[in-house]
Formats: C-alpha cells, structure tokens, sequence
C-alpha cells in the first residue's frame, strides 16, 4: 500500500480509539502527562508525536472523564497527575464491551469472509 | 550548553505558542503548561543533558503545527483559512493612482475592473484619480471672469509671486494630492476587505 494511504488508515483507526487507551492506562492509577505520552508512544503504532496527547487530555478533562491534581516530585518540580472520574471508569466499561463485539465481528468477517 | 538547550526549547514552545494563536486563551494556556512540563520531566531524566538527547525528545514531542491540528480537532475550533491571495489588480491600480497623468488614468480603469471594492469606493477612487479634469474645469471657471473679480480686489491681497491666486495654487496643487488621498482610501478598505 502507499505509504500516504496507510497512514491515513492508521490515522482513521486511531481516531476514536486513542482516547480510550488514555482512559484505560489510567484504570488502575493515576499517571503524569510525560509518564502517560510515553507509555502510550512505546505502544506501537499508536502514537507518532507525543505533543499531540495533550490536547487529548485537554479534551477529556472537558468532557469530566478525568481530574488533574498536583503531587511532589521526587525529582523537580510538582507533577500534573490524570486520573479517572465515575463518568470516565463508565466511558472505558462501554467502550470495552463494544471493542470486543465490534473486533469479533470485524476479526470474522477479516477471516472468513463473512462465510458461517 | 545548558544555554543553547534552553534556547532550543524557547524557541520550540514559542513556535507551538504561534502555531495555537487561534485557540482561546485559556486552552491555549493549558497546552502550553502541559508541553512545557512534560519537557520539564524529559529533561529530568536525561542524563547527561546533552543538545542531541533535548532535539530528540522535542522531535518525539513532534512538529508544534501537528500539535496545533490536533488541538483544533479536539476542541472544535475551525483551521484558519488560507491566507488570501496578493490582490495584485487592486495593488498596481493603488500605485498607479499616484503616478501623475498617464498613470492616473490607468489606475482609475483598474480601480473600475477590480471586483473587491464597492462602488462607492470606485467613485471616490475615480474623483481622487481624475482630478485634473475637476482642477481643469475649475480653472476655466475662475479664468473666464478673471478681470471683473480681479478689479474688485477681493483676490488681490494674497496673491502669489507669480501672480497667482491661491485659488489657482490650489487648482494646481489639488490634482497631485486628491489621487493620493484616494489611493490611501481605498488601500485602508481594500485591508478591511482583506480582514473581513
């Protein structure tokens, strides 16, 4: 494929998905901004530059799925920690259940063909 | 070192500060302070602190103009529309206005041809540019009774030392200076236009 048309897929496919993958990094604790563009960038595909997080996560504390608070450094300065509202933990349990389905359907039309 | 380091990140968040011009300010803000503390984190892990390590997690970080996409996007706020083109007709038409005779002319036709002015514009343009032809008139005007008004004496006292009247002076003058006065008009609502 080209190079333009596959990133432009990858472009499509991310939408819509990467602000869940921020939500369900912060499932289990809250994180800080570089912590979390990080582990999201070292997850392949993903991600092609990190700046483009923060507006992300700009948005998503807009929409309440995520608070920011303050907390020490061990190094430096005071961190800006994201971590998960009600309505976030809601968002990601939805959209769990609705990738699985949707990646099911999808993997077997991919597979078969759409044959039983 | 450290000052050159320093100096790349300036000009790396001064460049994501332009690149975010059009979004409110306190989004902008926000972005600004989170990129500024996520360099501020990077670089607390880089050690040594070396020019390399810094240009290679501003690259990660990426183009400040991708970031600035993004943000668009996300919270809804129209691209900026591409600059408008040089509107060359209006800007030859706006010289040639003050170029004396020849140019008047022609400058008062492509006042006419251009589509961005209103016609309100065009008629002051056209007044301005063809001022000779008013000061043309008018001097005939005060020429033909000349001797009659001139014996009177309301013209005499200050007359000029070729003889002249001020009324002439200004006949004279007027037609060098009206273009110009229109020109600059016509430049200022041709900017508006532009900023509209």
């Amino acid at each position: 494929m080209v190079p333009a048309k596959r990133e432009s897929l990858i472009t499509q496919m991310r939408r819509g998905t990467l602000e869940y993958c921020v939500l369900a990094l912060l499932r289990d604790q809250p994180r800080y901004g570089f912590d979390l563009v990080r582990t999201l960038g070292a997850a392949d595909g993903l991600v092609t530059s990190e700046g483009t997080i923060y507006p992300l996560l700009s948005r998503l504390r807009r929409d309440g799925l995520v608070t920011t608070t303050w907390h020490e450094s061990p190094s430096g300065p005071p961190r800006r920690y994201y971590q998960l509202t009600g309505e976030g933990r809601r968002a990601l349990t939805l959209f769990t259940t609705e990738w699985d389905r949707f990646t099911d359907a999808v993997d077997r039309l991919l597979q078969q063909g759409g044959s039983p | 070192m450290t000052t050159e380091v320093d100096a790349l990140i300036l000009r790396y968040l001064q460049d994501l500060e332009a690149e975010l011009h059009d979004l409110p300010a306190n989004r902008r803000q926000e972005l600004l302070d989170e990129v500024g503390e996520h360099i501020a984190a990077a670089r607390a892990g880089l050690d040594p602190e070396t020019e390399a390590g810094v240009r290679t997690m501003l690259e990660r970080l990426g183009d400040p103009a991708d970031i600035a996409a993004e943000a668009r996007e996300r919270f809804g706020v129209q691209p900026p529309p591409p600059r408008p083109a040089t509107p060359w007709l209006e800007v030859i038409a706006l010289v040639l206005l003050v170029i004396p005779f020849v140019g008047w002319v022609v400058g008062v036709v492509l006042v006419w041809l251009s589509r961005l002015w209103t016609t309100r514009d065009k008629l002051i343009g056209t007044i301005g540019g063809l001022s000779w032809v008013w000061a043309g008139l008018g001097t005939i005007m005060v020429q033909r009774p000349s001797t009659p008004v001139a014996a009177t004496g309301i013209g005499e006292a200050p007359a000029g030392p070729a003889g002249s009247t001020p009324l002439e002076v200004v006949l004279v003058v007027l037609p060098f200076v009206l273009p110009l006065v229109a020109a600059v008009y016509l430049g200022i609502r041709l900017r508006r236009r532009a900023a509209a």
